[in-house]
């Protein structure tokens, strides 16, 4: 290869990495949250009792509840508890009730009586901050579209840049200055490689419809008839306005028992209940396949219980796109495969986070001697501290708000959203006035008596710390509050190595300049 | 499943091995040429061993992805754990390539 070449790829690395590094840090922070969206929304609504799973005894409360509080609506929707989600969750159409004339109620999956939790958005504020990042409809979906895209390209510029990709496949020497940030930057980089690159690609697919809307457009006119024949949704007939009881939902979930042994439920929607023409459908949890496909869908007829059709198998390139999806979501993950999702996303935004601390270093050791950093340099630095350390703390300001604000408080969740955004806008603050160094310190510091005591404080405001959900077995809570402790204690380290006077100057500056000249990788 | 781990995790071992710079760290001697090549073709023998009890034991689409999750979680720890215990990490591949292959036949 050229060195121009490389050269070329390296300058590309180096730009685009720093000019959406931190843009892709909050990114890939909050997505790896979301592998624990279920988790986390139900540390945020400790209210919501977990129970034993029994789909039918479920669907039994379910139907019963609607029939008596939304009969007439013509739209009905329930989702059935998980391993992952302890609410029975019911909604009807209602325009003249709820949030765009839509009406949610958790219900306790035992007794089906409504549970009074407390507003909040909990893990789906992460879940949509990642692709939406808190901007108006299309253009978060549009940015972070963009970013995934440059993401792709930092990965395929970073592994052309790295020359030594298989000589250095497994070197990592820690405690070198800016030759172990670049071995970490390279080693993590590379040895999850294929999760990277899984999860940067996918996102492209993901948002495919978006960016690459013309083929649809060309065929269909608009989106929606397309989306109607790739999830094989049909319009349903209209009421016929002759009263008819609607068959038990528990009978039809033995149905499609009998058709797919062992099949878990996800969504069941009911559509003109209590009328001849009503149409039942189960979809399948997206837990059941790695591919997230709408496929597995079962239309029964409301008012005889007839099965009338069944999801039809999609065609191979459909297949494709929809294992991307699925390998992105990660819904189909168990236990143990979700946590290495969320340490390998932990490894994505590592290598955002190394890379965006080389590029600064860097550049700081020509001024090692001087006693300020030139402006755009002290920008840099300013934004790293609050991208990084600063998202931290943001975030850990989210859960303490879940936990101190009144529950009775007027728009709750959108208060928890509000100290997210002011916590990371006081960090930012916060590194403008302290020295690079002291604020990264300090914040750090904060960060790791945020989380640490997030356990404590979990354990005092709702009585459901460790030594409650440990012995009763509710993992979700339990894993965490441990979670969050690790977090502190890690942070709680990385903040005693910045607290800590640095090494001489001079001799990290002479080494330094030895491995740069090393270092032809990132210019 | 933990199988699957071990055996991959020996393989990576192995391959790191092969490589003359990290035995010599890691072993305090100089290699043989034949030990080096045995440390490669074994090293992918073992990776190639753990994907098809992968496949086997799951099918092909979690089979695939629990192995390249594993293996990816695996090299990882050995990359960044090396530098600061060499000597536990080297004792659990060998530890590894014993009991992987030996919780596969108990599984199998």
């Amino acid at each position: 290869m050229k060195e121009g070449f490389r050269q070329a790829m390296a300058w590309l690395h180096t730009w685009t990495g720093l000019i959406f590094g931190w843009l892709l840090f909050a990114i890939f922070l909050t997505g790896t949250l979301s592998y624990f969206k279920e988790e986390v929304s139900h540390w945020a609504q400790p209210e919501i009792r977990r129970h034993t799973l029994d789909p039918v005894t479920s669907l039994g409360l379910a139907q019963r509840y609607l029939e008596r509080n939304a009969a007439h609506s013509d739209s009905w929707m329930i989702r059935l508890p998980s391993e992952r989600d302890a609410a029975l969750n019911v909604g009807w159409r209602d325009p003249e009730g709820g949030r765009r004339g839509f009406v949610r109620k958790d219900l306790d999956a035992q007794s089906g009586q409504p549970v009074d939790a407390r507003d909040s958005r909990g893990g789906e504020f992460f879940y949509r901050f990642h692709f939406e990042l808190q901007m108006p409809y299309p253009w978060g979906r549009w940015l972070s579209t963009l970013c995934a895209f440059i993401m792709l390209l930092g990965l395929v510029t970073g592994i052309i840049t790295h020359k030594k990709i298989f000589k250095e496949f497994f070197t990592f020497r820690p405690g070198k200055g800016q030759r172990s940030w670049l071995d970490g930057h390279n080693a993590i980089g590379v040895l999850v490689l294929p999760f990277h690159l899984m999860i940067s690609y996918s996102s492209l697919v993901l948002f495919m419809y978006m960016v690459m809307p013309a083929s649809i457009m060309a065929s269909y006119g608009n989106t929606n008839g397309y989306f109607n024949d790739l999830f094989g949704r049909d319009e349903a007939p209209k009421a016929a306005h002759v009263a008819t009881p609607l068959v038990p939902l528990a009978s039809l979930h033995a149905k499609v028992q009998a058709l797919v042994p062992g099949a878990r439920v996800g969504l069941i929607q009911v559509q003109s209940a209590g009328d001849r023409n009503a149409r039942v459908i189960f979809t399948q949890s997206s837990a059941d396949n790695v591919p997230y496909k709408r496929s597995a869908n079962w239309t029964f007829d409301g008012a005889t219980g007839e099965l009338l059709k069944q999801g039809a198998p999609e065609s191979a390139a459909l297949m494709t796109s929809f294992s991307f999806a699925g390998l992105h979501m990660g819904n189909y993950a168990g236990p143990w495969l979700r946590w290495l999702y969320f340490a390998f996303g932990l490894a994505g935004t590592a290598v955002i986070g190394t890379g965006l601390v080389m590029w600064l270093g860097k550049r700081q050791l020509k001024h090692a001697r001087s006693e300020r950093l030139p402006g755009e340099l002290r920008l840099v630095e300013v934004l790293n501290i609050a991208s990084m350390s600063g998202l931290v703390l943001a975030v850990a300001g989210f859960f303490w708000a879940n936990r101190l604000l009144p529950v009775a408080l007027h728009g709750r969740a959108d208060w928890e959203v509000n100290t997210f955004f002011l916590v990371w806008l006081a960090s930012l603050l916060h590194a403008v006035l302290r020295p690079g160094r002291r604020a990264w310190g300090e914040q750090l510091a904060m960060g790791a008596l945020a989380f640490a005591l997030l356990p404590l404080l979990n354990a005092l405001s709702t009585g459901q710390g460790l030594n409650v959900s440990v012995p009763a077995g509710d993992w979700a809570m339990a894993g965490f509050d441990l979670t969050a402790l690790a977090c502190g204690l890690f942070l709680a380290w990385a903040a005693s190595k910045m607290l800590r006077p640095p090494k001489p100057v001079a001799k990290r500056a002479a080494k330094a300049a030895k491995v740069s000249a090393k270092m032809v990788e990132v210019q | 499943m933990l199988s699957i781990a071990l055996i991959g995790f020996a393989g990576f071992a192995a391959l790191c091995l092969a490589m003359e710079k990290h035995f010599n760290e890691l072993l305090k001697h100089k290699p043989r040429p034949a030990q080096l090549h045995a440390l490669r073709v074994g090293g992918w023998l073992l990776l190639i061993l753990s994907l098809v009890l992968s496949v086997h034991w799951r099918g092909w689409a979690h089979g695939l992805v629990e192995w390249a999750a594993l293996l990816m979680a695996g090299v990882t720890l050995w990359v960044f754990g090396l530098p600061y215990m060499p000597r536990a990490l080297l004792g659990l591949a060998a530890a590894s390539l014993v009991l992987g292959p030996l919780l596969a036949v108990v599984a199998g």
